[in-house]
């Protein structure tokens, strides 16, 4: 893959608790415009890998590169700002606010965030209108736009897994990181959020990464997965292909 | 003895827009940020001292006259005929310090940020604040040259004292008319606070504020630049408490230690508490309350000695700490969230979306009743849920059922 297919390039990533190496020299690189799967028995070090590339957590060694551009230390609201998106395992909201609130603070550029703009509604009502309509629309494609006035903490657990969606999808991020979407949802509601999803990818080329652990719904969407065991990439490719990996189903039966 | 109404009148506006001045702060401070600032006094007191030292300093300056040491008595009856004698000067000197005091108040608002995004947990910045606060006033009931030490700074008087010539006739309005004035720019200041915090938290700055609030490893991923905001909203409600400081020392005429212990920090929080946190309405309700337990203490305290000679009136002055407590304790207990809950940040975005049929789906708009109808409408949604894993039992199934 040439670095113009490559929106995100990792090189040696490694990452230690204690004596523990959570992640471990861990290179991949994720083509652009595609959907790909990062799976692995629990404690693999998946999340963390995720934390590292959205910069919650600080890397020991390695680079990111992402779009060309490299990462190292850039604070997470800066990567944001690149492009970089991401959601938690564990829906995080801001839970004194409500649905609409919580997928409007998702919006990039907002004037009135500034406090100098800020009492003065002329100066952001325009764009605050625009930001809007925009999150009207995305709640209804996630189908979440009659919870609008609910606290996002009266909502149920798999709503809280759209909403997290839904304001990170705000930002239009050019690679978007989920962190298990589907984990504690409905069968039929991991479909939706999946169908979502490879719509997203279509209407604004949204490229994914996605930790997942239904494997059978997030093959059919995958074009390329990576296994992750004890911090390290084990195995990648096609999904057809992964499954019939002996060294992965010897990390999931934990032989 | 009689009561004096008007004075109670004009004493109790007079505290209540100083009240609801600080108020306002730490609730943008910490209802809508999360910030939990223990030390609202400090900024508070910085303001004080700093329109105190202005006065002193700049009023004989002004005037062409020799300052000397503004600690001694003759300075104090100087400043006092100075601010009768010349109304430019006692006015323009007042403007200037609250500017050098809100001034003031931010700088140091700044100073202590750096700190406070430093430590990990938010308790932190909250004792390191508290302790700020009392070794400032420690520092200053001990140093003679700041602020007079434990003399404390008299003679700043009210800027529009020089009214009192235009009443030579009556003792009463000489006295009224002036502190009457006074009180009403400080409510209209108090108000113009009020404004601006209602303006800024119905807006996207207010969500950017509660979504630092309620997850900062969230709103640092979703683009916020977290520290920034901390340290900006830091700054906002220290300029509105130093003001409040400079408003009230010209309020009381002096500056002493006394007056910016923990215990104000204290009230400070019952108030916000009491009203409800990111709610400037109810935190003037809140406000309402403590100035009337702070005043009417004080009254009653007074009218008591009158009817029983042998009452000690500071009786009541601290029984007005043990209310707070025992009202902050039952608020604790029984509605944590204050009398007045959070409200939604009304901006234009929610004329897109109809709340008719929300409330068609058994939701209201009052927020007052959205706690109980979402718990029902979640109830709703959960028994949906789980007929629709019964139904579909795997992946399998094929597709989607949504239908668009």
């Amino acid at each position: 893959m040439s670095d113009e297919d490559s929106i995100l390039a990792l090189e040696g990533i490694s990452r230690s608790f204690g004596g523990v190496r959570a992640v471990d020299g861990v290179s991949l690189s994720i083509k652009r415009g595609s959907i790909a799967g990062l799976i692995g028995p629990n404690g693999s070090g998946k999340s963390t890998l995720f934390n590292i590339i959205s910069g919650v957590e600080k890397k020991n060694s390695g680079s990111i590169a992402f779009q060309g551009v490299r990462l190292d230390n850039l604070s997470p609201h800066k990567r944001f700002a690149l492009g970089l998106g991401r959601t938690f395992q564990t829906p995080r909201l801001f839970t004194g606010m409500t649905v609409l609130e919580n997928t409007m603070t998702g919006g990039k550029g907002q004037k009135g965030e500034s406090p100098f703009n800020a009492p003065f509604p002329g100066r952001w009502e325009p764009q605050e209108m625009e930001i809007a309509k925009q999150a009207k629309s995305q709640m209804t494609s996630l189908e979440i736009e009659k919870l609008f006035g609910s606290h996002s903490n009266e909502i149920s657990g798999g709503q809280m897994k759209l909403l997290q969606l839904s304001t990170v999808l705000m930002g239009r991020p050019k690679l978007l990181l989920l962190d298990e979407p589907t984990a504690g949802v409905a069968p039929r509601l991991a479909q939706d959020i999946f169908q979502s999803i490879s719509q997203e990818r279509v209407e604004n080329a949204t490229t994914f990464f996605i930790i997942e652990h239904r494997l059978q719904v997030l093959f059919r969407h995958v074009d390329t997965v990576f296994v992750m065991h004890q911090g390290r990439i084990i195995a990648s490719g096609k999904p057809d292909e992964i499954v019939k990996k002996q060294n992965v189903i010897d990390a999931y039966l934990g032989s | 003895m009689s009561f004096d109404y008007v004075g109670f009148a004009i004493a109790f506006t007079t505290v209540y827009g100083i009240y609801s001045m600080l108020g306002v702060s730490l609730n943008l401070e910490y209802g809508y940020a999360g910030q939990p600032n223990f030390g609202q006094v400090l900024f508070y007191a910085i303001g004080a001292y700093v329109a105190g030292t202005i006065a002193a300093n700049l009023l004989p300056m002004l005037a062409g006259v020799a300052t000397g040491n503004i600690c001694d008595v003759s300075s104090l009856v100087q400043r006092e005929a100075i601010a009768i004698a010349d109304p430019v000067i006692s006015v323009s000197v007042w403007v200037l310090a609250l500017i050098f005091s809100m001034a003031a108040g931010g700088i140091i608002g700044l100073v202590v940020s750096y700190p406070a995004l430093r430590v990990k947990e938010e308790w932190f910045l909250s004792m390191i604040l508290l302790v700020a606060g009392e070794m400032f006033r420690i520092f200053v009931q001990n140093t003679q040259q700041v602020g007079c030490g434990f003399n404390g700074l008299a003679g700043i008087v009210n800027p529009l004292n020089w009214i009192e010539k235009y009443f030579p006739g009556s003792q009463v309005l000489q006295a009224e008319v002036p502190s009457g004035l006074y009180a009403g720019i400080v409510l209209a200041l108090a108000i113009a606070c009020f404004l601006i915090a209602q303006r800024i938290g119905n807006s996207p700055y207010g969500r950017l504020l509660k979504s630092i609030r309620d997850d900062k490893v969230a709103s640092e991923s979703l683009g916020k630049d977290v520290s920034k905001v901390r340290k900006q909203i830091m700054i906002i409600g220290s300029i509105m408490a130093g003001l409040a400081g400079a408003l009230y020392v010209y309020y009381i005429g002096t500056a002493v230690t006394d007056d910016y212990i923990p215990a104000v920090t204290f009230s400070i929080w019952v108030m916000m508490i009491l009203g409800g946190y990111a709610n400037n309405r109810g935190l003037l309700v809140g406000a309402f309350v403590i100035t009337m337990l702070d005043r009417g203490s004080l009254v009653l305290g007074v009218l008591m000695e009158g009817w029983f000679p042998n009452f000690n009136p500071s009786l009541l002055i601290y029984a007005r700490y043990m209310v707070e407590s025992v009202v902050l304790i039952l608020l604790l207990v029984f509605r944590q969230k204050g009398l007045f809950p959070e409200t939604r940040i009304k901006t234009k975005a929610y004329t897109l979306f109809d709340f008719g049929a929300s409330k068609a789906q058994g939701k209201k708009e009052p927020v007052t009743e959205s706690l109980t109808e979402g718990s029902k409408q979640g109830e709703v949604q959960s028994n949906q849920v789980a007929t629709d894993s019964s139904l579909v039992d795997s992946d399998t199934s094929g597709g989607s059922s949504r239908t668009k």
